[in-house]
Formats: C-alpha cells, sequence, structure tokens
C-alpha cells in the first residue's frame, strides 16, 4: 500500500493535491482513499491531506503515521512542530519539497536519511495569487515518483477535480501538473510501497494515566483573559508587511482598525506598530493604508537578513 | 469601555481588546468585524457562541476573549443566552452581585444559524423582549465546514454545494426584515470595512435594552475566493454597490445610513470573486448578471 502525506498551508490546495492523486490512483485501477485533516484548515494554518492507495481493499482508517512520500508545498512549515512534517518519516520516506534550496542543504538541515527531491519550479511561486496552482503541481511530481500513475491518467485527474473551478483554472493546473511529471522522470518510482500494518502488531499509545478530578476542577474553563496570545499566528505568514515610518502619515486608526486580527498597537507617539509574533501575512493593512506606507515582503527573505545581521 | 461619541475615524479606539493569535483564517472579515465590536462593547459582555467557525477563537486554553464566553450548539444561542440573562437578574435581584458586575449578553453566530438553524429559537428571543445583543458575522455559507449553501447565500454564487454553472438557485433571505417584523429594539446592518458606520451603530445599540440585532456582512477569503487582503476593498464595493445596504430599524423605521451614489455596477463587486467567476468566464452570462443587477436597482428604487 502507498501512504503520501501532503503538508501545506490553508490557500495551497492541499486538499485538491491528494483529489488529484487519488483520482489517478483510481484511473490506474487502485483502491484509493483520500482525505484531508478536518479541524484547522484556516487560510495560511498547517494543513494535512493523505492518499491511500492498494490493489487491495483498503482497511486503514485516519491519518498516514508512516508515510512512504511526505510532500511539503510549503518549506516554512518545516520548522514548526505542529505541522509535524516529519512525523513517522524513515529513510525509505522520500521527501518532495517545494523549495528553491538543494537537496543536499535539505538533507544537512532536517538531518534526513531519505530521499528529499525538489519540487520542480521550487520556490519560485512568489505571487500569492499563484499559489492555488501548487496543489497541483505537488500531485504531478508525486504522481511520477509513485511511478504507478501514466500521463494520461493524470491529465485526466486534474480534470476530474478542477473543471468546477472553471476552464482557464483546468488548463493551467493540468499544464503545470504534467510539467512537474515530465520534469521528475529521473526520480520515477522512487517511492516504494510501505508494508501493510496488522493489527496484530498494534502497540497502544504511551497513555500517561492521569487520576480523575472533580467535575467542576476538570471542565475546560479558561479563568485567564486573552490568553489566545500565546499562539504565535505570526508562523502562518509568507509575505510580510513592513511598514515605511518615513511615510507613514501616523493615521494609525485606519490600519490599526482595519487589522482583522488586532495585530497593529498604536505607541505612544500614535505610530502604527505591527505585532509579527501574531501577524498572519493577510496584507489587509497593504491594501488600505492611505499613503502606501507599507510594503509587502517574502517572510523568508526578512528572516534570512536578520540571520544575517545577528 | 469608550463613552465618548465617534464622530470621525479619528476617534475610533486605539487600543484593541480582542486578544491577537486567534484561529481565525488570514483575512477573515467576520474577525474584523468583531474585533472593531469588541472594542466598543468591552469586557462586561456574556458572549454566547452558536457552533460556527467563531466557536474555534475559544479553544481550552486559548481565548481572545477578556469577559466571558459560552458555547452553545447551533440552533441554541438565543436560549442560552436567555439563560445567562434570566441567572444575571436573578443574582442582581437577590443582590448577590451589586449592579455595576452586571453583564450585557451577546450572542455570537455566523449566517448558518442565523438564517436557518437557530431562526426558530431567535424568533421565541425576540418575542418574550430578551434584553441581548444578537451579532452575526454573515459570509454566506458554511464556511466552517467547507462553504456549502446556507440560507444566506447570494442567488448565482458557487458553494460547495452548489458547484453547477448557474451556482446556488436559491435567494439570500432578508434576515434584517425577518428581524425587524418582529419589532426588536434596534437592527442594523453593518460591515467591518466601514468601521465608521459600524461604531456609531455599535455605541447606539449598546445604550438600549431588549432584542437588538447587528449583522454584518463578513467578506471570506476561504469561502468566496480571493486574496485576503481584499477583504476590506471587497467590503466597501458591497457598499458602493448597493449590494449590502447599511441602515438601521430604530422607533419602528428604516433608515439607510449610506446611499451610494452613484451606486457601482454590481459586477464590480461579483468580479472580486472566485465564486462568481462562472458568471464571467468562459462566457460572460449577461442573463444572470442582468438579473442580479436587477434585483439591487429594484431595492434601491424602492429607497432613493
Amino acid at each position: 500500500m502507498y501512504r503520501i502525506r501532503f503538508h501545506g498551508r490553508g490557500g495551497q490546495g492541499m486538499k485538491t493535491a491528494s483529489r488529484i492523486l487519488g483520482s489517478a490512483f483510481f484511473r490506474e485501477g487502485y483502491e484509493v482513499q483520500d482525505a484531508p485533516r478536518y479541524g484547522a484548515e484556516r487560510r495560511g494554518a498547517p494543513i494535512f491531506a493523505y492518499v491511500r492507495a492498494a490493489q487491495r481493499p483498503i482497511h486503514e482508517r485516519g491519518g498516514i503515521a508512516q508515510p512512504d512520500l511526505v510532500v511539503v508545498a510549503d518549506e516554512t512549515l518545516t520548522p514548526i512542530p505542529a505541522a509535524g512534517v516529519l512525523a513517522g518519516v524513515s529513510a525509505r520516506t522520500v521527501l518532495l519539497i517545494n523549495s528553491a534550496e538543494s537537496e543536499d542543504a535539505w538533507k544537512a538541515r532536517l538531518n534526513y536519511a531519505g530521499r528529499i527531491v525538489r519540487l520542480p519550479g521550487g520556490g519560485e511561486t512568489r505571487e500569492r495569487a499563484e499559489t492555488a496552482t501548487i496543489g497541483a503541481i505537488c500531485a504531478g511530481a508525486a504522481a511520477r515518483l509513485v511511478g504507478r500513475i501514466s500521463r494520461e491518467a493524470l491529465a485526466l485527474a486534474v480534470d476530474d477535480e478542477i473543471a468546477a473551478l472553471g476552464r482557464e483554472a483546468a488548463e493551467k493546473s493540468r499544464e503545470r501538473a504534467l510539467a512537474a511529471f515530465d520534469a521528475l522522470d529521473f526520480a520515477e518510482g522512487c517511492v516504494m510501497e510501505g508494508e501493510a500494518h496488522d493489527a496484530r502488531g498494534y502497540a497502544a499509545p504511551e497513555w500517561v494515566e492521569l487520576a480523575a478530578e472533580a467535575a467542576l476542577a476538570a471542565a475546560p474553563d479558561i479563568r485567564a483573559v486573552a490568553t489566545s496570545v500565546e499562539v504565535r499566528t505570526g508562523l502562518w505568514r509568507t509575505l510580510r508587511p513592513v511598514i515605511d515610518y518615513d511615510h507613514c502619515k501616523g493615521c494609525s486608526w485606519v490600519c490599526s482598525t482595519l487589522c482583522p486580527d488586532s495585530a497593529i498597537q498604536v505607541d505612544a507617539e500614535g505610530a502604527p506598530r505591527i505585532d509579527y509574533d501574531h501577524c498572519k501575512g493577510c496584507l489587509v493593512c497593504v491594501a488600505v493604508c492611505p499613503p502606501h506606507a507599507i510594503r509587502a515582503l517574502p517572510e523568508k527573505d526578512v528572516q534570512q537578513a536578520q540571520e544575517a545581521t545577528a | 469601555m469608550s463613552e465618548h461619541v465617534i464622530q470621525r475615524m479619528k476617534d475610533l479606539p486605539s487600543t484593541h481588546l480582542l486578544g491577537s493569535g486567534t484561529p481565525m483564517c488570514a483575512g477573515c472579515g467576520g474577525l474584523g468585524a468583531l474585533h472593531e465590536i469588541y472594542d466598543l462593547l468591552g469586557t462586561r459582555t456574556v458572549f454566547v457562541n452558536a457552533a460556527g467557525c467563531m466557536t474555534l477563537l475559544s479553544v481550552y486554553p486559548f481565548t481572545p476573549f477578556r469577559g466571558s464566553w459560552l458555547y452553545t450548539a447551533m440552533a441554541s444561542a438565543p436560549a442560552g443566552a436567555q439563560g445567562v440573562r434570566d441567572a444575571l437578574d436573578i443574582l442582581l435581584e437577590h443582590k448577590r452581585i451589586p449592579p455595576e458586575d452586571d453583564l450585557s449578553t451577546v450572542v455570537l453566530t455566523g449566517d448558518g444559524a442565523a438564517y436557518g438553524m437557530g431562526l426558530s429559537a431567535t424568533s421565541g428571543a425576540i418575542e418574550r423582549g430578551l434584553d441581548f445583543l444578537y451579532l452575526c458575522y454573515d459570509n454566506e455559507g458554511y464556511g466552517n465546514t467547507g462553504q456549502q449553501f446556507s440560507g444566506a447565500t447570494p442567488h448565482a454564487a458557487r458553494t460547495s454545494t452548489s458547484a453547477g454553472a448557474r451556482g446556488y438557485s436559491g435567494e439570500k433571505k432578508d434576515l434584517f426584515s425577518i428581524w425587524t417584523a418582529h419589532r426588536p429594539v434596534y437592527a442594523a446592518t453593518v460591515i467591518g470595512a466601514e468601521p465608521l458606520d459600524l461604531a456609531k451603530k455599535i455605541e447606539k445599540a449598546k445604550r438600549l435594552t431588549g432584542p437588538r440585532l447587528v449583522l454584518a456582512l463578513a467578506p471570506c477569503p476561504t469561502g468566496w475566493d480571493f486574496d485576503p487582503q481584499q477583504t476590506v476593498e471587497i467590503g466597501r464595493l458591497a457598499v458602493r454597490t448597493g449590494i449590502w445596504p447599511l441602515k438601521e430599524y430604530l422607533d419602528g423605521k428604516v433608515v439607510h445610513t449610506r446611499v451610494p451614489h452613484p451606486r457601482q455596477p454590481v459586477e464590480d463587486y461579483l468580479k472580486t470573486q472566485g465564486r462568481f467567476r462562472h458568471l464571467f468566464e468562459p462566457a460572460r452570462n449577461e442573463a444572470l448578471l442582468g438579473e442580479i443587477q436587477a434585483r439591487v436597482d429594484a431595492y434601491w428604487a424602492n429607497v432613493e
């Protein structure tokens, strides 16, 4: 059985990627499961989607703990524990990553024993409007790495899943998926099917037993205020709004009111200050700033520049 | 809690009460409206939240609120609000809390509950004259589960359950009129993209006692398919094209607080969103576009 796990951010089309790959497997006669993980499918938040494909009926359910292929549509997810990119990988797990950096750089950074393949055109998708096709690219690339899916089945699977979004979207997605498929001929079939899991080999998780508490004490009451600030939603950001204070007119009631996340505070001098721990990078502030004094910079570039000066 | 009267954008609160770090989508129009409203309502509030996107605001142990919050099933937030209000009234009556410890009761609900599942409980609460503010963030579909159509979905919009060439075949329910037919104390439509209009209405609603509706159109990048940074621009277009009339109901009369003049063609709004793309591609659907424009024209013909 093939077990494939997709990692991306909400809006990058990971659910679509899993559906395209699932449909392509199905067209090749496989039994298939494809599903996103329900719970946190927010724009920008880490997203998971799963595909299982086998020549026999599939009795496994739920998330994929031991993947044969991990697809990472957004490299900025790798350091985020909640994204769980490396959960359950082994030396035989292939990692397909969307990045401008080399395979060797990633092997060193992640201390990764298995094979790493870069997504064709990796790291070039800077424009957010283009991110919608990343899912199709991931599906096309994954199909080639598995080596069991023909070009024709892939093209038809893209049409199956994207047709509802209009002809232009379908054509663009098909073109990108096939280009990724073609570009990875050197890695065709490098993903190996994993062993069938046997219920008899099941080991229970190492639960920590907690003694039952009185209902009042154990009820999920939150007794502190605004604890949400402990959640660093700044990690969702791929583009960073930066205020050019030379051009800022100080009309902070515009940006700080319209920031949906309360992530622009007004300081004692009345100047707006962006809280990068929580800014999700929606860029509403860039769009509404009357003197156009806020620019959007790729988060990765800003972080690299900061590391270089630190 | 601000007590001054808001006249200009400059008067809007500069400290924000709603905590950051919520799991709402980047560019969420509903969160935008809620954070503006919370600054004005203040922390002496109990939010009774019907199941929907915003129930994820408070997932143990995290909450963005500085006051109380309670979670109910989708259809029963007004009933929950009744219980909270009654409990507070009993505590006050028995002098177990001083009057300054009283809280105002706010229902927070999406359109799925407000226009559909929760309508009966809402009607009952208005009927009983419950003293509560009813805040609906209307993103025109069941957004938390993948944007299936709801009673608030506009005609012709594509949703995950109306994906055909003509989109949703139904009509957006007129929740404002359903409310005003009950003769409540107050009802208003707002949008986060027009913070001054919103603030004036919230200040007014806050001072009244009885059932009060605040209905906020909530542009939804995920469900409506647009880049998150366009949330505010799309909100402004909703007002300027007249598809989302800003109005309020007070003392039995409806007053439009913003009459767009000249009104922009409604397609300026529609073409910003993927959920209406099928009206423009592969070929313009003149019939459907004309139908949508005619409905907006007919609405304003009765106002102007």
